[in-house]
């Protein structure tokens, strides 16, 4: 019994010294956490949110710390973009009075990217393009002017914006051809069933001034290409569903096509290789390199991602690389993007909604982010 | 709801007249009943012609590697061109929107192959409409669809946009008739 009670004395004072030697946690403050200062290494990932459609939102994620640093909620079906300046977002969207139904309103919001906090917005005609995400179907002017915006009733027609004065301008009719590409500080192409571009120059007040069509580019019945581009030093590289790459220097009053390219040697194509995704290119500007999601398939596999992704020199035209990603625990690629410093990173998304990032010159995989929300279709960065 | 189906009409035959109209109405003047649900859109006839199906190379993107007669199934012969959500799997059919929803009077017509009796079928792919996307049976094929300058031809545009909820809920395939060889 004495014994007993020694130890339980013992025990008594050793938890006593360990209260008075540890000193007592600080009392916190709730605050706020600022947004960092943009890096190159920064990217916006569309999530559209597949599964309970109505609540898209954008995930801004750093690629060297791999911290997901804020959201931007973006609604049904949005348009999504950043300023020329990367200073701030768009996206055009469409909310219901009652959540999930009742008046419909669409409308382009602004968020200030160094405080994620909306702005501004734009409420619009309700004719705006419900459709997958790409980046040309939102986009501003290259001085920041004008704001377009795709729309589809399914009459096709683009709006014009004032992102100063936060107005409408006009709507200009595009029938036949669809989506908003950018360029120069007035003009913009659309992508026409007919396998031409459609190009409508504006006026200083942002209204219609004159407009022309390209020469038949692609076919849409034999090879259509993807109804998106990947943005190069003066245009876009647009890919095809059989891969022919159709690169378009957009720098002058009409777009200038160039003669495509293929990213399939004989062997690849007796192989079946195909591009394929939601977002099925990036291109390092100073590396000289296109990056694109590959997959064997057939007739109706444009949407299956890259389980390889495969690089080229855009001079060359030559496959430099071929990166597996099965190997690296990675399923299906269906969205990629670069970043454009001097130590580039490459980010692709796949569709278990994993985000990779590598390193873009040795393909090295840096880091897995796991779950980047529910269907991450479209990244973007400055 | 007049004022409605007119304002659908005119989109719908605004669409056509910017679209190819080889073979239009042909077939689809045997089958059409029910006018509202019936777009005016081109047919594509190409169902059999060029290559065979993709194989699956992931698990979202389901082709047809084996067409099943389950409509529950994303392999179901009918939906050789649906993306999105099986309304089979969400209160309806297969040509059945469920209960609440309202179909969306313009879509876009494709072909699918029957294997049970070897016969290529016109099919309207319709979207179901007015309640958040119903999140069951995902189904992504896309056999012979194009990008959305393609409109009549594109699974991608939601086609719920011209209702007045033009919420998308989920997909139906509809037959409309059999496709002439």
């Amino acid at each position: 019994m004495r014994t007993i009670v020694i130890r339980a004395a013992l025990l008594s004072l050793a938890s006593c010294a360990r209260l008075f030697a540890a000193a007592p946690l600080p009392a916190e403050h709730l605050t706020v956490t600022s947004m960092p200062s943009d890096t190159q290494h920064r990217i916006y990932v569309l999530d559209e949110a597949f599964f309970n459609e109505i609540d898209a939102r954008v995930h801004l994620f750093d690629g060297d710390t791999y911290r997901r640093l804020g959201q931007i909620d973006i609604g049904f079906t949005p348009a999504f973009n950043l300023s020329p300046d990367g200073k701030t977002s768009v996206a055009a969207t469409t909310y219901f009075s009652r959540g999930s139904r009742g008046t419909r309103t669409d409308v382009v919001e602004f968020t200030d990217n160094t405080t994620l906090k909306a702005t501004h917005e734009i409420v619009l005609p309700s004719k705006r393009a419900m459709t997958l995400p790409t980046i040309f179907t939102l986009g501003f002017s290259a001085d920041s002017r004008f704001l377009y915006v795709s729309y589809v009733t399914p009459a096709a027609s683009f709006g014009v914006l004032d992102p100063a004065k936060y107005a409408v301008i006009d709507e200009i009719d595009t029938a036949g051809c669809v989506l908003v590409i950018p360029s120069g500080p007035n003009r913009v192409s659309s992508i026409c069933e007919n396998g031409t571009l459609l190009t409508v120059t504006l006026d200083a007040q942002g209204h219609e001034a004159s407009r022309a069509f390209s020469d038949v580019f692609f076919d849409a019945d034999k090879d259509p290409i993807f109804a998106q581009g990947v943005p190069e030093t003066n245009g876009y590289a647009f890919i095809s569903f059989l891969g022919e790459v159709h690169e378009v220097d957009f720098s002058g009053a009409q777009p200038a096509i160039h003669k495509p390219w293929s990213l399939l040697a004989a062997a690849d194509k007796a192989g079946h290789w195909r591009p394929g995704g939601y977002q099925v290119g990036a291109i390092q500007r100073h590396l000289n390199r296109l990056y694109v999601p590959m997959h064997q398939g057939g007739e109706g596999s444009h949407k299956d991602g890259g389980t390889e992704i495969w690089v080229f020199d855009l001079t060359s035209h030559q496959r430099v690389a071929r990166w597996p990603l099965a190997a690296q625990n990675l399923s299906a690629v269906l969205a990629i993007q670069v970043s454009q410093d001097d130590a580039p990173l490459l980010f692709a998304a796949d569709d278990r909604a994993d985000l990779a990032v590598f390193d873009a010159v040795t393909g090295k995989l840096r880091h897995v982010e796991k779950q980047m929300g529910q269907t991450p279709w479209l990244i973007l960065n400055n | 709801m007049r004022s409605i189906d007119r304002l659908f009409e005119k989109s719908s035959r605004a669409l056509a007249q910017r679209t190819s109209r080889r073979s239009l109405l042909a077939a689809l003047g045997q089958v059409l009943t029910g006018a509202a649900l019936i777009p005016l859109l081109p047919i594509d006839r190409s169902a059999r012609a060029g290559e065979a199906p993709a194989t699956p190379a992931n698990p979202k993107a389901k082709a047809a590697k084996a067409a099943t007669d389950d409509p529950k199934s994303c392999d179901y012969w009918k939906y050789c061109a649906v993306d999105g959500f099986l309304c089979s799997c969400c209160g309806g059919s297969s040509n059945s929107c469920p209960p609440g929803t309202a179909p969306s009077p313009i879509t876009w017509i494709g072909t699918c192959h029957n294997p049970g009796d070897d016969r290529d079928y016109i099919v309207s792919y319709n979207d179901c409409c007015g309640k958040v996307s119903c999140g069951n049976c995902e189904c992504n094929r896309n056999e012979r669809e194009k990008p959305m300058y393609r409109p009549s031809r594109n699974n991608d545009l939601n086609w719920c946009m011209a209702n007045a909820d033009s919420n998308y809920h989920c997909s139906v395939s509809v037959i409309l008739g059999v496709a002439e060889k």
